[in-house]
């Protein structure tokens, strides 16, 4: 399984030159989600015209569960183009690889001794071999896949309850369908998003290993930023924005089963609170993205100023 | 299997390594602070929740509840706007240590430097981030106003639950074009690693 995770994110074969798909995988999910959003927007309007018929409930019944289907849809979508650039990091490695050979010196030092240094993106450490793989990014290479096939499902499975939501507004069945709706998709965008952390957790292993195997093909000591503190953020942020996304799913299944249905007026003053919190286990994987996404700038900006020193002085 | 060559980029070429440009700047200089702002708009969301909440177990006044969901609303996505700014910053951030990273390898290699000019999809990546801003932040200042309307009494049940749903529907498309927008950025980020194995490969003679 997870070879075969893996080689959905390693080129299929080493041509620099060749095209890959992603791009065009993601633009193509990417307007389908935009689409669908634009519908719902005039499903939205119709409804919000529309107040006193019956209809109005049903078709924002109904808007909830597409709306949620087409955000899933752009962060699939995401997830996509985040493939591409793991794909493609790979092949930069290569090049960078291939392309520092020629250009280094013919004489030159290892670089610096073996132990801690301190460099302006941060603290690094220097090694002679290339550093073992960190746990958070062996476990990423293998989680991202699952989360981002497994949050569509739960998307899909709400928007079947959205639709027995919108033919039951109302009565029991209604408010249970509705909490139902409101629990899966939230955790099915948590699981998604998740899975999107895990990419650019990917992507972080990718340039720290790949950078390494660069300066060790080179006869050099291996120079590796250690963890910043921007990352460590990141993986509790996610932890902490997956596990509400769990939470609360189990709150609204424990509202639709636990209290009375028939009786809104019991149910009301958890929902009020549930959405919001919802919204909060999204929130938090957004912000370890942000954080992540500054990481991987910062890795980065040190490892273009290892290849400037490589080609410039040899080491 | 389709392949490039280095000419079907289109690049500019300048003698020493380029600045970052103005959205790269101001993305290396803003994620920090919308980031920031993010959590400050969630927290302040989070706490009038659970004051609604406890509005409602001890059937406080209606409109004040409807009101507290405006200004809910309003937090929130004010949260969710500054979070997805952050995002779009961050990855003008990178794109920012791509062109400066790139240029001056090239010029330490003693080559002439040769930058990819931005792409549609980065031109793209731009207007839909700034679309969808203005979208999101004008439904934050109308829920706000909605909040005081409905406080104070002046608008009807009918009328305020209209421009709920309206507003929830601009903001929820406005969430979507931001992801949209965010999506052809990191396309722009793989475009340009692949512009960058042919130049360094170009650079070193080893294409």
């Amino acid at each position: 399984m997870a070879v075969a995770i893996d080689k959905l994110v390693t080129p299929t074969n080493s041509d620099y030159k060749a095209v890959t798909p992603h791009p065009k995988i993601a633009v193509g999910l990417g307007i389908v989600g935009l689409m669908i959003a634009m519908a719902v927007a005039v499903i939205a309007l119709v409804a919000a015209n529309d107040l006193e018929s019956g209809n109005s409930a049903q078709l924002l019944a109904i808007a909830f569960g597409l709306q949620t289907t087409a955000l899933v849809t752009v962060k699939v979508a995401i997830a996509a183009a985040l493939v591409g650039i793991l794909v493609r990091l790979w092949l930069r490695i290569e090049s960078v690889k291939v392309a520092l050979g020629a250009l280094q010196p013919t004489e030159h030092g290892v670089g610096p001794t073996l132990g801690d240094v301190h460099t302006q993106y941060g603290d690094a450490t220097v090694t002679k071999n290339v550093p073992a793989t960190l746990p958070i990014h062996k476990m990423a290479r293998t989680m991202w896949f699952p989360m981002v096939a497994m949050g569509p499902m739960f998307v899909i499975a709400g928007l079947v309850t959205s639709i027995v939501w919108a033919n039951n507004v109302g009565t029991s069945t209604g408010i249970g369908a509705s909490g139902w709706t409101q629990g899966l998709q939230f955790l099915g965008e948590g699981l998604v998003l998740a899975g999107i952390s895990f990419l650019l957790g990917s992507i972080l292993g990718s340039l720290r290993e790949g950078g390494a195997e660069v300066q060790k093909a080179l006869g050099l000591n291996v120079i590796t930023l250690k963890m910043p503190a921007t990352a460590k953020a990141f993986v509790a942020l996610m932890a902490a924005g997956l596990m509400v996304s769990m939470v609360q799913f189990g709150l609204y299944v424990y509202t639709v089963i636990g209290l009375n249905a028939d009786s809104f007026a019991e149910i009301a003053p958890w929902w009020a609170w549930m959405g919001p919190l919802r919204e909060l286990g999204l929130a938090l994987l957004l912000a370890g993205i942000v954080l992540a996404l500054a990481t991987i700038a910062n890795v980065l900006g040190f490892q273009f100023s290892r290849i400037r020193s490589i080609a410039a002085t040899g080491e | 299997m389709t392949t490039l060559t280095i000419d079907d980029f289109t690049t500019e070429t300048t003698a020493q390594a380029p600045d970052r440009i103005l959205p790269q700047k101001a993305g290396k200089a803003l994620w920090a602070p919308m980031f920031a702002m993010s959590l400050v708009g969630f927290a302040v969301g989070m706490g009038l929740a659970i004051a609604r909440s406890n509005m409602i177990s001890s059937g406080d006044d209606v409109l004040q509840i409807a009101a507290y969901g405006q200004y809910i609303s309003a937090a929130m996505f004010f949260g969710f706007a500054m979070v997805f700014a952050a995002i779009s910053f961050a990855i003008a951030k990178i794109l920012g240590e791509f062109r400066v990273g790139g240029g001056s390898v090239q010029e330490a290699a003693h080559s002439d430097v040769k930058t990819l000019k931005m792409p549609g999809t980065a031109k793209g990546f731009l207007i839909g981030m700034m679309m969808a801003m203005m979208i999101i932040l004008t439904a934050v200042v109308l829920h706000i106003f909605a909040g005081v309307a409905i406080a104070g009494g002046g608008v009807d049940a009918i009328l305020a639950e209209q421009w709920t749903i309206w507003l929830e529907a601009a903001r929820r498309f406005g969430t979507v074009l931001y992801l949209f927008s965010i999506m052809l950025g990191l396309i722009t980020i793989v475009k340009v690693i692949q512009f960058q194995s042919f130049r360094i490969r170009q650079v070193a003679h080893t294409e």
